[in-house]
């Protein structure tokens, strides 16, 4: 059935309602071509896990919705999955998307430029080309930046030198060819921040693929992880299984054993921790502290603490009206900065911004999370968890999520792996569109 | 036949009503959760399961399947009543038992692709 009217279609849903009835009829409209926009412009700033979900949903939810998605890239490429690529057990091309089905099937426009200021009061967007757009409702899922400098000597161009890859693309290639070239017996050092950063369990994710090449390739190497905080994410099952199938080649230290890196020398690859000591790398991944993408700033929606507070129910800021924001750029704990979180928090507010210009009240939100980690290509753990409002703060629904089993078997590890790409398929799918 | 609900005012009621009855009859499992938000809550699912859980691969598809299997099914995770059980049971126990019905009704309404 195709849902040719919306405003009518939900007065119908009223009157069902009513009648108590709702349950009844299709959930999803499909989608019919529009040509006119009266129900409004949605200008979308970012085309990753966040925004490029909350295009296609929003033109789900009411086609006749106007959207423009402004993305400087005309290939997005996922952070998940990009370990692999590190490990060479996976082609950067293969984590390569495209908004090929948002434009054709779901009728968003892209533009390939970038927001370079936002106008909250006068509702305007302003690119990089010079073009000024006006919005009725803005959404922004520009992820995070780094912040440079925050640790003495760490730049942009000392990035080059130094990759974080902590963004996919030429920064992951950069890494590989690092340890492509890496003597056998060498170290890779990696450098991890304290929270709250991208993907909390990425940087074990990392090591551990890192390891798996290493150990097929230069097995007298080793990994040394410097970390600004004492524990971290999935800790006891990654610790585990890095005895086990690693033996000693990955060492951690935390930041009360002077893990945490204050100084860069990206040139000769060594870096230089709190209390003064020296470590000198083969390969070397610093994983900067964080903060949302600048655009945040531009638009008035971040606070003191550099990422974004927003109202739990439907992830509009709290500071400016009629601007939602999603994804790693927000404050959304217990919610990780996940690219599953971004979709599922993406959802929520096209579901918001679909029901504000109709003039309805939003549904209420929910989410969930599975963040899978992969120790190999055939052993993988997971985090889960459902999340709900109760008292206007996002919480863990009780007795939800958690870690996989710590004395789980190997045929569970190896579904788990599998699960992680059947996962990685069905989100960029969801996301993107059909490329497997 | 529900595209003429479109055109439905108040004054047609006995029509929508009639046109509801039968409807009722067909589909009697329906919960009373608002539409819009058991859409917004089953998109959650497509993550693993792909758009409107049509996608199979590793992660099978859920779309189309009889509404009863997906409710036993999801109430077997819940109470841990499914062995070898990866991730499943930890997402079910985050929904009432009347959340998992209605998404197990949703995705039974949605066609097979
Ligand atoms: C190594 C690694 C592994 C990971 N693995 C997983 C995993 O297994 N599972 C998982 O769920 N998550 C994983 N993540 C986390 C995931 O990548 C992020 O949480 C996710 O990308 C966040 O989505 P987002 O929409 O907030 O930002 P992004 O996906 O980064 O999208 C932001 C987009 O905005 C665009 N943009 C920024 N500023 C502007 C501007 N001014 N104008 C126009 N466009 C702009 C950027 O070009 C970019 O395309 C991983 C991350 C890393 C680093």
């Amino acid at each position: 059935m195709s849902n040719k009217n919306t405003s009518f279609s939900t007065s119908r849903r009223r009157l069902l309602k009513g009648l108590g009835m709702v349950g009844l009829l299709p959930a999803i409209p499909t989608i019919a071509a529009s040509t006119s926009g009266h129900a409004g412009h949605v200008i979308v700033v970012g085309g990753g896990f966040g925004g490029a979900t909350a295009a296609k949903y929003i033109k789900r939810g009411n086609p006749k919705i106007d959207v423009t998605l402004i993305e400087p890239n005309s290939t997005f490429y996922t952070c998940p999955f990009s370990n692999l690529v590190l490990a060479g057990e996976r082609s950067l091309d293969s984590i390569g998307h495209n908004y090929d089905e948002l434009k054709n099937v779901f009728g968003v426009k892209v533009i390939h430029a970038f927001a370079e200021d936002i106008d909250g009061v006068a509702h305007k967007v302003t690119l990089s080309t010079g073009e000024v757009l006006s919005y009725d409702r803005l959404l922004l899922s520009p992820g995070i930046d780094m912040r440079w400098n925050a640790i003495e000597g760490y730049d942009q161009a000392a990035s080059e030198k130094a990759p974080h890859a902590w963004k996919a693309g030429n920064q992951t290639l950069l890494l590989r060819k690092q340890l492509e070239e890496m003597e056998d017996g060498g170290t890779f050092v990696m450098s991890v921040p304290a929270d709250p950063f991208r993907c909390p369990p990425g940087p074990y994710e990392r090591a551990s693929l890192v390891a798996h090449y290493l150990k097929h390739h230069k097995p007298r190497s080793k990994i040394l992880i410097l970390d600004s905080k004492d524990s971290f994410s999935k800790q006891g099952l990654f610790t585990n299984a890095w005895k086990e199938i690693y033996g000693d080649m990955i060492e951690w230290v935390g930041v009360s054993g002077d893990g945490r890196v204050v100084r860069v020398d990206a040139d000769k690859r060594e870096v230089e921790t709190e209390f003064g000591t020296l470590h000198s790398a083969s390969a070397l991944n610093i994983i900067p502290p964080q903060k949302a993408g600048f655009i945040a700033d531009r638009a008035g929606v971040t606070n003191e603490s550099g990422w974004v507070p927003v109202n739990p129910n439907t992830f509009e800021s709290q500071q400016v009206a009629d601007i939602y924001v999603v994804g790693d750029a927000t404050i959304a704990a217990p919610m990780p900065k996940s690219g599953f979180a971004a979709n599922t928090q993406g959802k929520v507010a096209a579901a918001a911004i679909v029901a504000s210009l109709a003039g309805i009240t939003a549904p209420d939100p929910y989410w969930a999370n599975t963040c899978y980690s992969l120790v190999n290509p055939d052993y993988g753990i997971s985090v889960a968890g459902v999340y709900k409002v109760e008292d206007n703060q996002i919480i863990t629904v009780p007795g939800s999520g958690g870690l996989s089993a710590a004395d789980a078997s190997s045929e569970i590890r190896q579904a788990e792996a599998a699960y992680a790409v059947g996962w990685y398929e069905a989100i960029t799918q969801d996301t993107w569109g059909t490329k497997y | 036949m529900i595209s003429g609900y479109l055109s439905c005012t108040r004054g047609s009621l006995i029509g929508l009503l009639s046109g509801a009855t039968l409807l009722l009859a067909i589909n009697a499992q329906a919960s009373d959760l608002p539409e819009r938000q058991v859409s917004l809550m089953s998109s959650s699912c497509a993550n693993c399961h792909g758009t409107d859980g049509q996608l199979a691969g590793a992660i099978p598809a859920i779309a189309g399947r009889p509404a009863s299997v997906l409710e036993a099914q999801l109430l077997a995770f819940k109470q841990d009543l499914q062995p070898n059980t990866t991730v499943m049971n930890r997402i079910a126990k985050g929904y009432t038992d009347e959340e998992l019905k209605s998404l197990a009704n949703y995705f039974a309404n949605v066609k097979r692709k």
